[in-house]
């Protein structure tokens, strides 16, 4: 196997654009960047799979234009993991059976995290138990179902006010679920090669991971974490820097799982203050003082075990009392 | 070794080979005969058979291909569909709930313009979990765009599947088929069959040449986006629609060819048993269709004229060819295995098909539902009460009751 090619700097990263225009999604949209930036990784040989979610309703177009350069296929909402096992297995077999010229290509899923921690939970550990090479499961995670109108998903995080959770006199909290992590999930798969966490900040480090994830030689998955500035009701300015925020203030953990060992990715030092990422964010705007320091408590607790599996390179779970 | 057992021997040697097959193994080496590339599986009654004999086969590696073990029915068929959206043949299938399950990636699969080929093993739905034989599980799909065979016994499941590749394959088609049959009667009763050679399959069913593979080599395709309806919506249904009008003629070409290389021979959208001069037809698919024509044999006997007509595609239904076959019937009694609640009469899904077909024909026959529903295997004595019933409408020049459920208990019985 070759060594991956990692970018160290942003010269390193192909200026060629494989998803260009033809779409329509919002301003600041956090999904529509990683796309780009995923493709920048993946290159030519390639082919997508996007589950039904905001980049399958906002990168179709009226006019029938497609941001794809690359072969792409819709598929149903909870069908990522086996649009991505089906197609990397007739690409095998067609390689192997001598029907199609033997090279190398990638399989990618880029889903939701509606459409992967909902309802395509068991298909994509379905996947993750298969040992197809050259294919990677992407999760944009916007953490609502952003394209129907903002409503929970199982990865909405604590106290975010949704359509479907929203903060009203009685309830007070929003969504008074827990966030779920997808990725520790996929990390219990012992036939997954490379698992990781990421966010579009810094942009290099989506990048490098996609290309590692490529050339892991076995189904691989990233859990990648993108503002959304209609579900977020946040300034489309402020995507990168709610990237940047949502890692300082350590509410994203961006790790790395491989070969059995788990490494962060970026460890805050010092860790900010919860608010300096919430506070950012309308939908979180009717949480109280109080509510605020109970999630800063909680993140605390959950950064003490991030710090323990960091060193002992070793995946246990977090867990603080819900606040 | 003596030399008349020799002789017998050399005899032996110059017949067709047969083995005893139920209709899941015999679809299983249909699909090894058509050198299919991916196979997604999930286990339910009563299909399973034809996965775990293919598991076998491909573990004792009698063929290559890949095998998925999916996670759910839904799964199931997409990884049938994605994998045939790339360029290869694939076998998929299920029974019952497993269909009902999967019925998303189902309707996507015709839309896609996919030739996936099917198994369904005709199973009750649940409630209650009923391993009975009943039709409503793939008839669900009967709107969607998929071809709908129905087998009568092992050996035309595997005729049926072999020509399913090349019908649904057809450019002129590309929509993927239900090879159906009946759960129990068919799937797990071994009867002689005798399959084709495999130079004679590579004849008749070459390579899959998809148009638009979704393949980085034949460049950029973008498929099944998410479109403005007013823009193409209406259009790309016709797609659909011109697709399986086509298939008619596809279907006809399929088994005419079939029978030239093959050597066997079928009718392609009809059965028919002493039709030319029945005053009573019966009008059937499946399995059953066998008793049907045994039990007509019998009246036949007695002095009773009376015909079967056995329907072989759903979907395209063969309107033209079942108004012909029963345009000299005074009466016409549907043997059903399927329901539809509270539809015109309340009667059932065939029965409602059968009618509607026959609303053009000049004769008018009179018509008769006898529906054998929730899984109770029906006896000949129902079929020879079915026609008895048929004759009473006749004399009476009409039809004072149209639906019988014969193996009810009770008012019907």
């Amino acid at each position: 196997m070759t060594e991956p090619l990692i970018a160290k700097t942003v010269r390193d990263v192909p200026s060629i654009d494989l998803y260009t225009s033809g779409h329509r999604t919002c301003a600041g949209c956090g999904a529509a960047l990683g796309y780009r930036l995923l493709l920048k990784a993946a290159g030519l040989n390639t082919v997508i799979l996007g589950p039904t979610g905001c980049m399958y309703v906002a990168n179709g177009h009226q006019f029938l234009s497609s941001p794809y350069s690359v072969p792409w296929y819709h598929t149903q909402l909870g069908a990522g993991g086996a649009a991505g096992v089906g197609t990397a297995a007739a690409f095998r077999i067609l390689m192997m059976k001598g029907k199609r010229q033997k090279e190398d290509v990638n399989v990618i899923v880029y889903g939701g995290d509606g459409g992967t921690g909902d309802m395509g939970l068991s298909g994509l550990s379905m996947a993750m138990g298969y040992d197809y090479k050259r294919f990677l499961y992407v999760l944009y995670d916007n953490e609502s179902y952003a394209n129907t109108g903002i409503q929970a998903s199982s990865m909405t995080p604590w106290g975010a006010s949704t359509t479907f959770t929203p903060a009203g006199r009685v309830k007070k909290v929003g969504n008074a679920r827990m966030k779920k992590n997808v990725a520790l999930i996929i990390a219990a798969h012992p036939g997954v090669r490379y698992v990781a966490t990421a966010t579009l900040h810094p942009p290099l480090d989506f990048f490098n991971k996609a290309k590692k994830a490529l050339e892991a030689n076995g189904p691989s998955f990233i859990h990648l974490l993108v503002p959304c500035p209609k579900g977020w009701f946040t300034d489309p300015k402020y995507t990168l820097d709610l990237s940047r925020k949502a890692l300082e203030t350590g509410l994203w953990v961006s790790w790395e799982y491989e070969n059995g060992e788990f490494e962060l990715s970026y460890v805050p030092k010092p860790r900010k203050h919860v608010k300096e990422y919430l506070r950012m964010q309308k939908r979180f705007q009717h949480l109280t003082e109080d509510k605020i320091e109970e999630i800063e408590r909680a993140t605390a607790k959950e950064w003490g075990y991030w710090k323990e599996m960091n060193e002992r390179k070793k995946i246990i779970l977090p867990w603080a009392a819900p606040p | 070794m003596s030399a008349s057992k020799k002789a017998s021997k050399s005899v032996m040697k110059t017949l067709p080979k047969k083995f005893m097959w139920t209709g899941t193994r015999a679809i299983a080496e249909a699909v090894k005969l058509a050198d299919v590339d991916v196979i997604a599986a999930y286990p339910i009654r009563p299909y399973t058979g034809v996965m775990n004999s293919l598991a076998k086969m491909l573990a004792d590696g009698e063929f290559t291909a890949e095998i998925i073990g999916a996670d759910s029915e839904h799964s199931q068929f997409e990884i049938a569909k994605h994998a045939s959206a790339v360029g290869a043949r694939t076998f998929v299938g299920s029974s019952g709930v497993g269909l009902a399950y999967a019925s998303e990636p189902i309707i996507v699969t015709a839309l896609g313009q996919l030739p996936v080929v099917a198994m369904a093993g005709c199973r009750s739905l649940d409630d209650p979990g009923n391993f009975g034989m009943e039709w409503n599980d793939v008839l669900g799909f009967r709107d969607h765009g998929w071809l709908m065979a129905w087998a009568k016994d092992a050996q035309e499941a595997l005729d049926m599947t072999l020509v399913a590749y090349k019908v649904s394959e057809n450019q002129k088609v590309l929509l993927p088929s239900f090879v159906a049959v009946d759960g129990a009667a068919i799937t797990h009763i071994s009867v002689a069959v005798e399959p084709p050679t495999k130079d004679g399959v590579a004849r008749f069913l070459p390579p899959y040449k998809p148009i638009h593979p979704l393949d980085p080599i034949y460049g950029p395709v973008t498929k099944a986006q998410h479109i403005a309806p007013s823009l193409i919506g209406p259009e790309l249904r016709r797609v659909i629609d011109q697709a399986m009008k086509n298939a008619s003629g596809v279907i006809e070409e399929a088994w005419e060819t079939y029978a030239d290389i093959i050597g066997r021979e079928y009718p392609a959208f009809l059965e028919q048993d002493h039709t030319g001069d029945a005053e009573i037809v019966l009008v059937t698919m499946g399995a059953y269709a066998k008793d049907a024509m045994y039990a007509a044999a019998k009246l036949r006997e007695q002095g009773i004229k009376v015909g079967v007509v056995r329907i072989r595609y759903f979907r395209p239904f063969p309107k033209k060819e079942l108004s012909k076959a029963v345009a000299k019937a005074k009466a016409v009694g549907v043997l059903d295995f399927s329901y539809s609640f509270g539809s015109a009469d309340d009667s059932s899904v065939l029965f409602n098909e059968v009618r509607s077909a026959l609303y053009d024909s000049v004769s008018k026959p009179l018509l008769m539902d006898f529906m054998f529903v929730g899984g109770r295997e029906p006896a000949i004595e129902h079929f020879e009460r079915s026609v008895k019933l048929l004759k009473k409408s006749i004399e009476k020049g009409k039809t004072e009751k149209l639906v019988w459920w014969p193996t009810l208990r009770g008012e019907d019985a």
